[in-house]
């Protein structure tokens, strides 16, 4: 197996070095995991507290970024990792980055909640962008524990789901569009809504990249910008070859 | 047992054995050829038993015992009880563990168990549900790299596992899990895993409550207070109806206040958010919380002021102000008219602390630990004259905990308490100029603690120690004002 490879060095410490490093991405990403959360319970919330309190804490995001890229630069540096090592820095630094961004979706969610708690909340509360928040918050959750798993079926699959975020994004803008022709003292709330649904397709876009650097780190293939059948197709012929 | 009874007969048939062989040998005038011959044959057979014996014991099935007479049945059949005696005692633990993995497994709660590296050992079903762990594939991954949230990593590592800890799973299905860890063994951790979703849910619905009753009180309570007043600046009132009337008023404003604080705390509970950290000039809220007391028109001689530190405490300021005017509050509603209420903040290595020193009635041992729960009262009848709501240590609690600041009270019986607060360093800011600092020392200061406060400010730029506050101290007392 592709994992047991990466786990395995004659250094032990350059080995408790990566492992430290996964550790803290997956930390950032529990971190980002909540700011989404709390940003969604802000919105659906009306919390406006809360809404502050989580663009507030971007910054923390944003420090965790630099302190794990500059261990990365570090080890790149120190211990020129080859192979399977090389492919776990590489695709690490380039998911923090995705998982910044994230957070920077999140900030901004968090913002236009403070901003729309003070208006009148409409009765659903915002069911369809709830709706839509639980569906990518499932997709970060698990490209995650893709990531934590080295798990490149669930990384494809994560992948596919994408579209179905996207496709929801269409659905709620067709409906915000309609709520604004039908009465136009909607239409801020609306704008305000779409700004988020529009992050969440975003969030919903990072976590795709992420789950193609898993795929990247696992197989050694990069899948970025190719349909879903080649991959497919190429991984399972990967797969026999190895039989 | 006779072991040895199987012995004799082999013996005399050896015996018999040899003397055949001798007498056979005799015939042919060879008679010790013979007896050689007969132990030949004998030696032989042994050794075949012997190799028939070890075959049976190098391979793993009991039931092939060699069926074997004399000393060898004697041997074998000691080796075949110790087997099976064995192999009971194997399948009855084997029954026993299956048995526990199978309760463990069906257990309500989630159980996982952790390696010293804090890495997946085992788990059972609940565990992987409530979870999302994943059959073998899990085992051996970090937990912290699959359970991800803040507060529980924050938990993992800091190894403070008295209580446990609640998280949050997500928005919609807004599942509250209760993690626990207990150490065990060396350096191995059971995780204990609880969906306590409903008790959230049922904790929620009682803090909505108790902020909906009290908000809806307020509206009435009001205009009830605002015809009392009327009422009693009537001028041609019945001198009878006077004293009722002030009565009437005290319990309304009494009452109003209750509303407020189980309102302030309802806020307080269900704010998920830290509390702000934004700049709080302590040694100006002080002043101000002095001046609070004084204005009253019955409080204790001497009110005494001492910041020891410029530092800044880092916070929401309305909630520490409710907070900290709570504790002068109540050291000033216990203390008599003759007795001395200290209030004192200052910094150390650690963290800023908060302190309010009364030699007031004091508290007995025995209430300490139940003191900041709401409506929990010492003494029934000497709190409700001070017209206190029974919530301002509740408050105070949920204020502190918000800061990540701790309560700590000492008391003695007759002779006072002392209420800290302690501020972890994170909520502590070195003072950024003392010009900002002196404004509130200046509020309440008179002319000469004033300029003492001026000559340190001099001699303070470098550096804030706390064992240089005795400089500044704005030691008042009312003789002086």
């Amino acid at each position: 197996m592709e994992a047991a490879d990466l786990s395995h060095h004659t250094s032990t410490r350059f080995n408790a070095e990566l492992e430290r490093v996964r550790s803290k991405v997956l930390a950032m990403g529990g971190f980002v995991e909540e700011q989404l959360r709390r940003s969604l319970t802000a919105l659906a919330e009306g919390d406006s507290q809360l809404g502050q309190a989580v663009a507030q804490d971007d910054s923390k995001v944003n420090g965790m970024e630099v302190s794990i890229d500059e261990e990365c630069s570090r080890i790149l540096a120190t211990r020129a990792p080859a192979a399977g090592d090389l492919r776990m820095v590489v695709a690490t630094i380039k998911t923090i980055t995705d998982l910044e961004r994230i957070g920077d979706e999140c900030e901004k969610i968090g913002q236009i909640a403070a901003r729309l708690a003070a208006v009148e909340r409409p009765v659903d509360r915002y069911r369809e962008v709830r709706h839509l928040g639980r569906v990518v918050q499932e997709m970060v959750r698990n490209t995650l524990n893709a990531f934590a798993r080295l798990d490149a079926e669930a990384a494809l699959e994560i992948c596919r789901q994408d579209r179905a975020v996207d496709e929801e994004y269409e659905a709620i803008q067709r409906q915000c569009i309609t709520f604004m022709m039908e009465d136009p003292r909607t239409i801020r709330r609306a704008l305000d809504v779409m700004w988020v649904v529009r992050s969440l397709e975003r969030i919903g876009d990072h976590a795709k990249n992420i789950c193609e650097y898993v795929i990247y780190m696992v197989h050694g293939k990069d899948v970025r910008h190719t349909s879903f059948d080649r991959i497919e197709r190429e991984l399972a012929e990967r797969a026999s070859q190895r039989g | 047992m006779n072991a040895g009874s199987a012995w004799w007969p082999f013996g005399w048939r050896l015996l018999l054995a040899l003397l055949m062989g001798a007498g056979l040998g005799w015939l042919f005038h060879a008679p010790f050829a013979g007896v050689a011959a007969v132990l030949a044959v004998a030696l032989g057979l042994q050794i075949s038993h012997l190799l028939r014996v070890l075959r049976w014991l190098s391979g793993d099935k009991v039931e092939l015992a060699p069926d074997l007479t004399g000393p060898w049945g004697e041997l074998v059949g000691p080796i075949v009880r110790l087997f099976r005696r064995k192999q009971f005692h194997k399948q009855r633990l084997l029954r026993l563990l299956r048995e526990l993995r199978r309760s463990t497994a069906a257990m309500p709660d989630g159980v996982v168990v952790l390696n010293p590296q804090t890495e997946i050992l085992w788990f059972n079903r609940t565990a992987a549900r409530l979870l999302g762990l994943r059959g073998k594939g899990d085992v051996g991954l970090p937990i912290d790299s699959l359970v991800r949230q803040p507060e529980f990593v924050q938990y993992l590592r800091g190894g403070q596992y008295s209580l446990p800890v609640v998280v949050r799973t997500s928005v919609d299905s807004d599942r509250h899990l209760s993690m626990q860890i207990v150490p065990y063994g060396v350096g191995q951790r059971l995780m204990l895993v609880r969906d306590v979703t409903r008790e959230a849910h049922l904790t929620a619905m009682r803090r909505d409550f108790v902020a909906n009753a009290s908000h809806e009180l307020r509206s009435p309570l009001t205009v009830i207070a605002g015809y009392l007043e009327t009422l009693a600046n009537e001028p041609g009132l019945d001198p009878p109806l006077v004293g009722p009337l002030q009565e009437m008023q005290r319990q309304a404003h009494r009452m109003s206040r209750i509303v407020h604080d189980l309102l302030e705390l309802s806020r307080l509970e269900s704010s998920e958010s830290e509390a702000a950290s934004r700049p709080i000039d302590v040694a100006a809220l002080m002043a101000q919380l002095r001046q609070d007391v004084l204005a009253r028109p019955v409080h204790p001689e001497r009110v005494q002021v001492r910041a020891d530190s410029r530092a800044l405490l880092l916070g929401d300021e309305l909630q520490i102000h409710s907070a900290f005017a709570n504790l002068v509050d109540n050291a000033a509603n216990y203390t008599p008219q003759h007795g001395s209420v200290q209030i004192r903040w200052w910094t150390d290595a650690d963290g800023g602390y908060f302190s309010v020193t009364d030699t007031g009635i004091g508290i007995a041992p025995e209430h300490l630990p139940r003191l900041t729960e709401r409506f929990y009262r010492v003494d029934q009848g000497r709190s409700r004259s001070t017209g206190g709501s029974g919530l301002g240590l509740a408050i105070v609690k949920h204020v502190l905990q918000r800061h990540g600041a701790r309560l700590s009270i000492e008391s003695e019986e007759g002779r006072g308490s002392r209420f800290t607060c302690s501020f972890p360093r994170a909520r502590v800011q070195a003072p950024a100029g003392v010009v900002t600092a002196l404004p509130g020392l200046a509020a309440v200061a008179d002319a000469r603690v004033e300029s003492a406060g001026a000559r340190r400010a001099e001699s303070d730029q470098s550096s804030d120690q706390p064992d240089l506050g005795a400089a500044i101290d704005v030691f008042q007392d009312l003789g002086s004002m």
